[in-house]
């Protein structure tokens, strides 16, 4: 069964020809897709690429479970947020906003993990959830500062406003590139995608580096790496930080996005349940599997009611299938879908594929 | 005779009221191979884990080089050249044979903190990985993962991983426990090489004689956590004691 694995195997081609075509598609979204709602899905695949890529850190890498990921995107958020509100638009209230965050995110993340990544990995992932928990409470329970339930709105820096011209004609009017008016909101979402991009190719940076293979040893047996002379609690804490410090950024990011920061958009646990489907569905310890995992459950959670609704009409004429179909069932929907992915892609897509194609 | 590089001064430990390792005092030396001998549950791999860290003495103290190893973790004991291979096969299991050894160098060589390099271009380490590759007669698994060697092979890893640490102090619990006899003599012949370092230490626990024979410069025995004889080879295998507990615990074993 002495398989090698130093050569890249079919699966490996394939999945690395489809992260590229899915950056390639990112890339250039804006000119693809023109209409206002498909830059948003594409917008959100980008954040939580790295928001998932950052969180197969701990799992995936070094076998750390954590359900404080959301947390640290909040800080990051809110952050920028707070200050975009208190400061009015501008570049320094994002910079100082981002390094609040990550700020915050490190205070926490270095406490949490000193405290208790030396207990037993059960009793850490419920230090983590008592965490959010708290943050979720203080951010609608401190409303005059986050604006509690209903969130914060404020506006981005003048560049990404839609009627921010880039480039203008002779006629002073938003000068068009294939048709696509080059204004504040092409440029907010390339900011969105270069941001996305550099935090991801760090991580890819991270994970084959040579604290990228402690990591991996960590989460192949712990005692043995300790064993060997690593200091095992230390690389956790740094990872874990690393990893938090990341999510701060990526919410930084989206909140300039979307110009809302609220317990929905930033910190609730649905957005945790998220990444964990996105990180398994992907397949854990990869970073492509992020990219897969995010791509697939963002699309699918803006367009299967679009879809539901186009296959209801067409199943109109048979009995029963349209109710099953109907769009406000399609939460069902993605229940099965996940169940059939679980099972057939047991090692998360990327995982499987990969090893279907070493077997090959 | 040169300073011992390892001493053990009353080293103790208790689990509620057993005391597994009970007041055990011992001076290493380099370039001296000392077998530690003993029925089951004499307490030999609980000293080892005394020593190498992965268990905290009650009392008594671990001196190398004069410093006192007690409280540290094992990565400290590791990285001041306190090397342990296990009994039981402890490797990272989804890794490669070459990535397995490359950690314990890239341990030794404290490049583990670079976190924005690439570590494949660390070539002087993939180099040492692969002596040792060699050294252990596994350049031919090298990208294979550890999980799925054969038993054997997994055991010569083991030993791999701790000639990677190139440490002072090595420490074999069982090398060729489980080893078929054709892979057995590539074991014991490392651990040759290994001794014929006048400034390494090497400590062995194992049962079989005919290996005891061949490799020990001097036997310890352990009984019921104490020290019960020490001294070289040939005086200890004839001593009575030593025979009155291995014969007292073979008919208890058989009966």
């Amino acid at each position: 069964m002495s398989a090698p694995v130093s050569k890249p195997t079919v699966g490996d081609i394939a999945v690395k020809t489809a992260v590229l075509l899915i950056a390639a598609l990112l890339c250039f979204a804006p000119f693809l897709f023109q209409d206002v709602r498909a830059l948003e899905v594409a917008a959100r695949i980008c954040v939580f690429i790295v928001l998932v890529a950052s969180y197969d850190l701990l799992i995936g890498y070094t076998g750390i479970v954590s359900f404080a990921h959301t947390m640290f995107f909040g800080f990051g958020a809110y952050g920028a947020a707070i200050l975009l509100r208190q400061m009015g638009p501008g570049w320094d209230a994002v910079i100082l906003g981002g390094l609040a965050g990550v700020l915050v995110s490190l205070v926490v993340a270095t406490a949490i993990g000193l405290l208790s990544l030396r207990v037993k990995a059960i009793f850490f992932a419920m230090i983590t959830l008592a965490a959010a928990s708290v943050a979720l409470v203080l951010a609608s329970q401190l409303s005059h500062f986050t604006g509690g339930e209903d969130g914060i709105t404020y506006r981005a820096p003048d560049v990404f406003k839609p009627s921010f011209k880039l480039l203008t004609d002779e006629n002073g009017k938003v000068l068009r590139l294939f048709g696509v008016k080059l204004n504040g909101k092409l440029a907010a979402y390339y900011f969105v995608f270069a941001s996305s991009l550099i935090l991801f190719l760090v991580m890819l940076r991270v994970v084959g580096s040579p604290l990228g293979t402690v990591l991996k040893a960590i989460r192949e047996n712990e005692a043995r790496a300790e064993a060997i002379g690593y200091r095992v609690v230390a690389y956790r804490t740094f990872v874990f930080c690393l990893s938090a410090a990341i999510a701060s950024l990526a919410g930084t990011v989206y909140a300039v996005w979307l110009k809302y920061t609220g317990p929905d958009t930033a910190l609730s646990f649905a957005i945790m349940i998220d990444i964990l489907l996105m990180v398994v569905i992907g397949g854990m310890g990869t970073m492509w599997g992020a990219v897969i995992g995010a791509v697939l459950m963002v699309i699918a959670q803006y367009y299967l009611r679009d879809l539901m609704g186009v296959a209801a009409d067409a199943t109109a004429s048979i009995p029963l299938l349209p109710e099953l179909l109907n769009p406000d069932r399609w939460l069902f929907w993605l229940g099965i879908i996940f169940i059939l992915l679980v099972y057939f892609f047991p090692k998360g897509i990327v995982g499987t594929i990969t090893q279907k194609g070493g077997r090959g | 005779m040169p300073e011992p590089s390892l001493v053990t001064r009353d080293l103790t430990i208790r689990f509620g009221g057993h005391v597994a390792v009970n007041q055990v005092s011992c001076a290493f030396h380099p370039g001296e191979l000392t077998v530690i001998v003993g029925p089951n549950g004499a307490g030999k791999t609980t000293y080892f884990n005394l020593i190498s860290g992965q268990l905290t003495a009650t009392s008594g103290q671990v001196l190398k080089g004069g410093q006192n190893l007690v409280g540290l973790s094992p990565s400290a004991r590791a990285r001041l050249g306190v090397g342990r291979a296990f009994q039981l096969t402890n490797l990272f299991p989804q890794l490669s044979v070459l990535e397995n050894i490359r950690l314990a160098v890239q341990a030794r060589s404290g490049h583990g903190w670079r976190v924005l390099s690439r570590a494949d271009s660390f070539t002087e380490l993939t180099r040492k990985a692969e002596h040792y590759l060699e050294a252990t007669r596994l350049s031919a698994v090298a990208h294979t993962t550890a999980a799925a060697l054969p038993h054997g092979d997994q055991r010569k890893l083991e030993v791999a991983l701790l000639m990677a640490m190139e440490p002072d102090i090595y420490m074999f619990d069982e090398p060729t426990a489980g080893m078929s006899l054709d892979h057995a003599p590539d074991v014991l012949h490392l651990i040759f090489q290994i001794k014929a370092d006048p400034t390494k230490t090497v400590l062995l626990v194992e049962h079989k004689m005919d290996v005891v024979r061949k490799l020990a410069d001097r036997i310890i025995v352990l009984h019921n956590g104490e020290l019960l004889a020490d001294g070289p080879p040939e005086e200890v295998m004839t001593s009575q004691i030593v025979r009155d507990v291995y014969l007292g615990t073979a008919t208890e074993e058989t009966a």
